[in-house]
């Protein structure tokens, strides 16, 4: 019974500490400093007609001057919406991974993207069915594991042998590299086990329906260690960088899509002004090392530089 | 002869000899040439004093540390750098997405197959866009990480530090243009060119160590002369003077070229190396100009008349520093806006990334700054100027600048002015547009030319380049058909001429290069002959 305890303590556990540490990460990544603009085109939100050529607002003469402040449902149809379509297309898709990689991993690496949302899908579906006793969910559960299982182990098996084997690949794969993938192959392997014992997933539901009632109940050991590999990975995610789907909307939205111009008084330049007022902590020769960057970059030379 | 595969760690071994040495048979092919031309191997001398340890190529003239202390100086600060790359507030301009791309990525190598280096040089492992930053990321891993210290070669933390790595290191940050296009297909959006970047600034901004041409006679000299080429504002005007004798003896007309007009609506600045290797291009601007009735000036403040911002390639304290030099040019004269000439790196330096360098009333709301390139189409699309296209008879191709296209989004205005001064249709490059190819130059490449390191970018990094240009121009190769690459910035025209020169692309080919303005002069109806001197009229 204490093993059953355990399982129901570490599934909402682990639901916590993702939370706490992914939120905690996003709120560091978001507090950092505002950093310079590095824009690369395309850029999704930029006018329709532009957009499909890759271009920007800056082949308009005096564009500065033609700048209008956005609405808020402006800024989310025109802007983020566009992002967001750009984002989920690569997730779904991977179409950069198809056009650009020549190792042939697109399809695994698809496969095993498919794989996880399917398996967190199931995880979903179960608890909606836990809590309204859906028949029809219920029989859509078990063709959904075996799917999403399968999907992602060989997505997974895949790209193990296709980065053991590729010697371009195996070079740049570190050991944790293989754990990764390892250790989604055997939720999914978990899974079919488990289900393969128990077609039609009562033991699931059964496990489900007492974690959310605080009700330990006796699963088998095939649905039990489903589920804890499950939690466990749902622990390890935000501490590595299998992070990198949240991750991805900075790099994208605040890096090679931030094409916003600062304008004097904005939020923008409070920030910049505070930021100046950093002090300058490189010690090369042409660097006075100390002064704010307001000063540093007003001086043409330190006093006593060679020249 | 089959190499052995290089592996992570063997950048710090400890040996002279090259890591990756490069023959010129290993390259990319390419095509119709007749004769390529082979590598030649470093001096003697060159070898005995600097350190040519990563490909057998260098700009670095400075000799290697010899006693272990400083040595042990030289690891020391690197790693001191290293950790203030990392700190968000020590380093805001880049932390977030330096430190982002060290972390998340996800080695899946799509991006090395968008690198124009890596592919030039027959995918040699060394010039993937991915090497040098897992380099990176393993050291900063083993020495900064609780991982790395714990479990280091379980997460690939097995990256020593030594001098050589060091050194190595600070050759492979030059070894990547700085294009992005490998950030651009990065399913993940990391961004190596930005990691290769950030390499180059600690060793600038923590060591002072840069090439020559771009930090000595580059940032240092433009801040404290006026100009990076040395050009004094007394020698400016003495060229400004030489750009009306060059319009007159073109043209027949008689213009003086504005300077220091105060209240001016545009303040154009030009790359200072154009009057000294392109006089026909500040020349060309002025023809035009002047006859399209805009209110204009050129400056001869410091810095007034020199647009480049090298710093951006590799210092932001310099580019700070700079760009605010520009801007206030600007505000002494009081014109209502700066215009970038034909400079790539000038337009994304100055109209974009320093943007957020320059507070308040610097910034571009209220001191704009702009392309050349929409205001020149706006020229010709206006009617003020009457241009015959059949002047410019001859297949012309566009080269894009990475600057100016793929990094600001300025892709049709070049493109409309071509279509509205050419007769014969534009030849474009495959792939063109913000998929561009760097012309090998970008990032300071082109005006590096110490100890052998301009062999190495003509024979690899503008290799791609050099391929796209006889790709379009495929079916009129004859020399006898005189061709023409369109480079509306320096630094790639700067690349292009010594890549013509070493590819021999002029006599095999009939393969020239210029600008965008020139060839718009070229077209003007009203004047007696043509603009442009080809090769063999030099």
């Amino acid at each position: 019974m204490a093993l059953h305890w355990f399982a129901i303590i570490f599934a909402w556990a682990s639901v916590v500490i993702f939370f706490a540490v992914a939120v905690y990460r996003v709120v560091k990544i978001s507090s950092m400093p505002l950093g310079l603009r590095w824009e690369v085109y395309p850029i999704p939100h930029e006018a329709r007609d532009r957009r499909e050529y890759g271009g920007s607002y800056m082949e308009d003469v005096d564009w500065p001057k033609k700048h209008e402040r956005r609405s808020f449902w402006a800024e989310v149809v025109e802007f983020l919406a566009p992002e967001a379509i750009e984002i989920g297309t690569e997730i779904v898709t991977m179409k950069k991974v198809r056009g650009h990689n020549r190792y042939g991993i697109w399809a695994f690496s698809t496969l095993l993207h498919w794989g996880i949302y399917l398996f967190v899908l199931w995880a979903l579906l179960l608890i909606v069915q836990s809590l309204t006793r859906s028949a029809l969910l219920a029989a859509v559960a078990g063709p959904l594991l075996v799917v999403a299982c399968a999907v992602g182990l060989v997505g997974a098996a895949g790209l193990i042998v296709r980065r053991a084997t590729t010697p371009d690949l195996a070079r740049y794969t570190a050991p944790i590299d293989y754990f990764n993938l390892a250790f989604l192959a055997a939720i999914f392997v978990s899974g079919l086990i488990s289900w393969a014992g128990d077609p039609a997933l009562a033991g699931h539901r059964a496990y489900m329906s007492a974690a959310l009632t605080f009700q330990p109940t006796a699963v088998s050991g095939a649905v039990l260690a489903t589920f804890l590999l499950f939690w466990a990975f749902v622990v390890y995610m935000p501490f590595s960088k299998l992070l990198h789907y949240v991750i991805k909307y900075f790099l994208y939205h605040q890096g090679l899509w931030d094409d916003a111009f600062k304008t004097k008084g904005s939020a923008a330049d409070r920030q910049v002004i505070r930021q100046l007022g950093y002090r300058v902590k490189w010690q090369a020769p042409h660097i006075a090392a100390g002064k704010t960057w307001l000063e540093e970059a007003q001086m043409i030379s330190p006093e006593g530089e060679k020249k | 002869m089959s190499r052995q595969p290089i592996r992570f760690r063997d950048i710090a071994r400890l040996t002279d000899e090259p890591l990756n040495p490069l023959s010129a048979d290993e390259l990319m092919p390419l095509p119709a040439l007749s004769d390529v031309p082979e590598l030649t191997p470093p001096r003697p001398r060159w070898l005995e004093n600097y350190d040519l340890s990563l490909d057998g190529f260098s700009d670095f003239d400075i000799p290697m540390p010899k006693t272990p202390e400083e040595r042990e100086r030289l690891v020391r600060g690197f790693l001191t750098g290293l950790e203030k790359l990392l700190d968000p507030e020590t380093n805001w301009t880049f932390a977030k997405l330096f430190r982002l791309s060290l972390d998340y990525c996800m080695r899946c190598q799509t991006c090395s197959e968008a690198c124009h280096v890596y592919l030039g040089s027959g995918r040699q492992e060394i010039y993937r866009p991915t090497y040098r930053s897992e380099i990176l990321r393993r050291i900063y891993q083993r020495y900064f990480t609780p991982a790395g210290k714990l479990i280091g070669p379980l997460i690939g933390a097995d990256v020593e530090v030594n001098f050589k790595t060091v050194w190595r290191l600070l050759e492979l940050s030059y070894r990547c243009n700085i294009c992005r296009r490998c950030a651009q297909v990065c399913p993940a959006g990391i961004d190596n060119a930005l990691i290769a970047r950030e390499i180059r600034k600690l060793f600038s901004q923590e060591l002072g160590i840069a090439p020559t041409e771009l930090l000595r006679k580059g940032t240092r000299q433009h801040l404290q002369a006026g100009s990076s080429t040395g050009m004094n504002p007394a020698a400016f005007r003495n060229s400004v003077e030489f750009l009306e004798e060059i319009i007159e003896e073109k043209t027949g007309r008689k213009i003086t070229i504005p300077v220091d007009k105060k209240g001016a609506d545009i303040l154009l600045i030009h790359n200072a190396g154009e009057f000294i290797s392109w006089p026909e291009n500040p020349a060309a601007f002025a023809i035009l100009f002047d006859a399209a009735g805009i209110n204009w000036t050129l400056s001869s403040d410091l810095l007034g008349y020199d647009v480049v911002n090298y710093a951006v390639w590799f210092d932001d304290v310099e580019l700070a520093r700079i760009a605010l030099q520009h801007v206030e040019v600007a505000r002494r004269l009081g014109v209502k806006k700066i215009v970038v000439g034909e400079c790539g790196h000038a337009h994304k330096a100055l109209c974009v990334i320093a943007d957020r360098v320059l507070p308040g009333d610097h910034s571009v709301s209220e001191r704009p700054r702009e392309s050349c390139l929409p205001l020149l189409w706006d020229i010709v699309r206006s009617g003020a100027i009457r241009f015959d296209p059949s002047r410019n008879d001859f297949p012309v191709t566009l080269h894009d600048s990475c600057n100016v296209v793929r990094l600001m989004g300025i892709v049709q205005p070049q493109r409309e002015i071509v279509r509205a001064v050419c007769s014969q249709p534009l030849r474009e490059m495959a792939p063109h547009g913000v998929h561009n190819y760097c012309c090998g130059g970008g990032s300071g490449f082109a005006i590096m030319d110490t100890l052998n390191f301009s062999q190495w970018r003509n024979a690899v990094s503008a290799r791609m380049k050099v391929k796209q240009i006889l790709d379009a121009f495929g079916d009129v190769l004859d020399p006898g058909i005189r061709k023409y690459v369109i480079a509306a910035c320096s630094n790639c025209k700067g690349t292009l001429r010594e890549a013509i020169n070493y590819y021999d692309l002029w006599e095999q080919h009939g393969i020239w290069y210029g600008g965008l303005v020139e060839l718009m002069v070229n077209a003007m109806a009203d004047l007696p002959g043509p603009y442009i001197t080809w090769n063999e009229e030099m």
